[in-house]
């Protein structure tokens, strides 16, 4: 098991497209990291600057104590599991698994012919331990079936067999449940972390899903454009967002943004006016542009269970366009005036779609944004 | 209506193919008198002395020319199918500055007729001393089926996807071993259709063969059965010239029969997902 590390990493591809920009990024030993962000935002190509399957255009790449800028794939010993499992079509489960440990274990024809009493102690270690791994993830039935024959939760599961079965320092995984079905997501996501409790690997997972992210990662690690926006455990991430970006795309449904003007210990929204708290640095400042952010399960309807005091300084007035009653919570999709607002409310409310009502924002937890930046004021 | 048509159709075609097949057939058991007699009558008796006459007539045999043509085919295919697969391999998978250009090239010899080169290459075979050997030929016949083989091959290597070689890389294989492990054995569908054809192709090719490997009795089977066919006008044994067709077209008619159905799926890949 090793560390990992990105110094000032960039990739360029053809002139002057800018994949990933100076990334920096340390990963602990044992950790598991996900890197997240919308499609194009230079995670994947990280991943695979990583493992060796591109070449970084600057910077250095450290796995433990190694750099491995210049180490070939094959000898940077990682694993990964790609978003289309990429098993050898034309080998059966037990091959595709015990594949990687021939080529690395067996060292070619002669050598066998040479040494066939070493040889055979060396296949039937590899048999032990590609059995093992198959009885771990629970495809020791499959191990004669050909990769088309499986369904897609057991191909995924045959592409992190010949993961684990090597032991190497670090997995790498891209998108590894993307191709799931909803259901069989959610359960694969629990037996990763799981997998990844018991084998204590280093493992770097990218996705562009922020559930994914933000129930899988012991730090989470945000990208845009190339660039590193933030990288920290989810709840801080969630809770202290380092940017409107940040801010945006984790949580569902999104947190909701709205223009305004600091002016003293409030912040003019247009259609309403919301306060800001004396602790906080923006309180005071007048006439910065700011965009403020608040999440929509900070949002309540203040005639039913409100757990927050209701003041002229956080409320505000709004019609539901749109009700989505989703059982446990009921996403409504508010208009304050023209300013269009997502709250999750509690089904206890029975509001409909057409009323009017007086809803609260948690002050606490209202994000103040630099208008021009959309660096987070704090 | 249209299903009718087009049955119609099919059926007038097998006719059409099967019908010259099932005459040679017949007329292979037959005596040469009664080919001239009756041409579309059964033997009396069949004649299967015909085929002994054919394979080791005393001045134009058919064997030798026949192991002499499997020789060649063989040969041929064993050099051309792993070079011409990691041309269309490296073409695909690895593209370098200039590829397109050597692909190009490849392509541009599809459209060239052989024939146009015979001389040149007359002469050139002749300066490597390799003029009627069959090493002469089985070069000649890599080189100029290279096109066709590439052509085929690189469109089966780049529906491949990267992924595969990446894996094949991360789990410790080389270059070559990523090739000949993994990419080489999912274009198997494409190597048979490129070797059934190619082999057709060279069993039956005729004008390369009489000019670059015919002479001192030595040659392959379609010059010696023109040959053989040249030299009936004056001679009687017409059952015999049958026969010699019989044994040129029987090894291909049971090689496409065995691989008919890779042979379906590989000309229909793409086609339907």
């Amino acid at each position: 098991m090793a560390g990992v590390s990105f110094k000032n990493v960039c990739k360029v591809f053809g002139k002057d497209v800018k994949a990933v920009d100076d990334l920096s990024l340390d990963i602990n030993d044992g950790e598991f990291m996900v890197l997240v962000g919308p499609s194009g935002c230079g995670k994947t190509t990280a991943l695979r600057m990583l493992a060796g399957l591109e070449e970084a255009t600057s910077g250095d790449i450290y796995i433990g104590e190694t750099r491995v800028n210049d180490v070939p794939p094959k000898d940077r010993d990682i694993a990964m599991v790609f978003q289309n499992y990429a098993l050898y079509p034309h080998m059966n489960v037990y091959d595709n698994i015990a594949f990687g440990l021939r080529l690395r274990e067996l060292k070619g024809f002669f050598w066998q012919l040479s040494h066939m009493g070493e040889a055979k102690k060396i296949r039937e270690d590899i048999d032990r331990r590609v059995r093992e791994v198959a009885g771990m993830l629970g495809i020791e039935k499959l191990l004669d079936r050909k990769p088309k024959e499986l369904s897609g939760g057991q191909r995924q599961r045959v592409a992190l067999g010949r993961a684990i079965v090597r032991k190497p320092k670090v997995f790498l995984m891209d998108e590894p449940l993307s191709n799931l079905d909803a259901k069989l997501r959610i359960q694969t996501r629990a037996e990763l972390i799981r997998l990844h409790r018991n084998l204590g690997v280093t493992t770097i997972y990218v996705t562009h899903d922020q559930v994914e992210a933000m129930t899988m990662g012991q730090r989470i690690a945000i990208m845009r454009d190339g660039v590193l926006q933030q990288c920290d455990e989810p709840e801080t991430v969630y809770n202290q967002p380092a940017n409107k970006f940040v801010a945006g795309f984790i949580g569902a449904p999104p947190m909701n943004f709205i223009e305004g003007t600091l002016n003293g210990g409030e912040v003019d929204l247009g259609a309403f006016k919301i306060g800001v708290g004396t602790n906080h640095p923006a309180h005071g400042m007048t006439g910065k542009k700011v965009i403020v952010g608040f999440r929509p399960e900070d949002i309540y309807d203040t005639r039913v269970n409100c757990p927050i005091p209701v003041t002229p300084g956080n409320t505000f007035e709004a019609k539901v366009d749109v009700l989505e009653k989703l059982g446990a919570e009921d996403t409504a999709y508010l208009l304050c005036g023209t300013i269009p607002i997502t709250a999750t409310l509690d089904p206890a409310t029975r509001i409909e779609a057409g009323n009017s009502a007086t809803f609260a924002v948690d002050l606490d937890k209202v994000h103040i944004f630099d208008g021009e930046t959309e660096v987070a004021i704090r | 209506m249209t299903k009718t048509v087009g049955r119609g159709a099919l059926i007038v075609y097998g006719v059409l193919v099967l019908l010259p097949l099932a005459w040679l057939l017949v007329s292979s058991l037959k005596t040469g008198a009664e080919i001239l007699a009756s041409p579309w009558s059964f033997p009396a008796s069949p004649q299967f002395q015909n085929f002994a006459n054919a394979w080791s007539d005393p001045q134009r045999p058919i064997g030798p020319a026949f192991v002499n043509s499997v020789i060649v085919t063989v040969f041929t295919l064993l050099i051309l199918i792993p070079v011409g697969a990691m041309a269309a391999y490296v073409l695909a998978k690895h593209p370098f500055r200039g590829s397109k250009v050597v692909l190009g090239l490849f392509m541009s010899g599809l459209m060239f007729p052989h024939f146009l080169t015979i001389v040149p290459l007359f002469k050139l075979v002749q300066t490597l001393g390799l003029l009627n050997t069959m090493s002469g030929l089985v070069l000649v016949y890599v080189a100029y089926s290279l096109s066709f083989t590439i052509f085929v091959l690189y469109g089966f290597f780049e529906g491949l996807p990267d992924a595969l070689l990446e894996a094949a890389t991360l789990d410790g294989c080389t270059q070559s071993g990523a090739f000949w492990k993994v990419m080489f054995p999912l274009v198997k569908p494409g190597v048979i259709v490129v070797a059934i054809f190619n082999a057709i192709g060279f069993w039956n090719e005729y004008s390369l063969a009489l000019v670059l490997f015919s002479s001192g009795g030595k040659t392959t089977l379609p010059v010696r059965i023109a040959d053989m066919a040249t030299a009936r006008q004056y001679e009687s044994d017409w059952g015999a010239l049958f026969a010699g067709v019989v044994i040129v077209v029987v090894p291909i008619l049971v090689a496409y029969w065995f691989f008919r159905d890779r042979i379906q799926v590989a000309m229909t890949a793409g086609s339907v997902k």
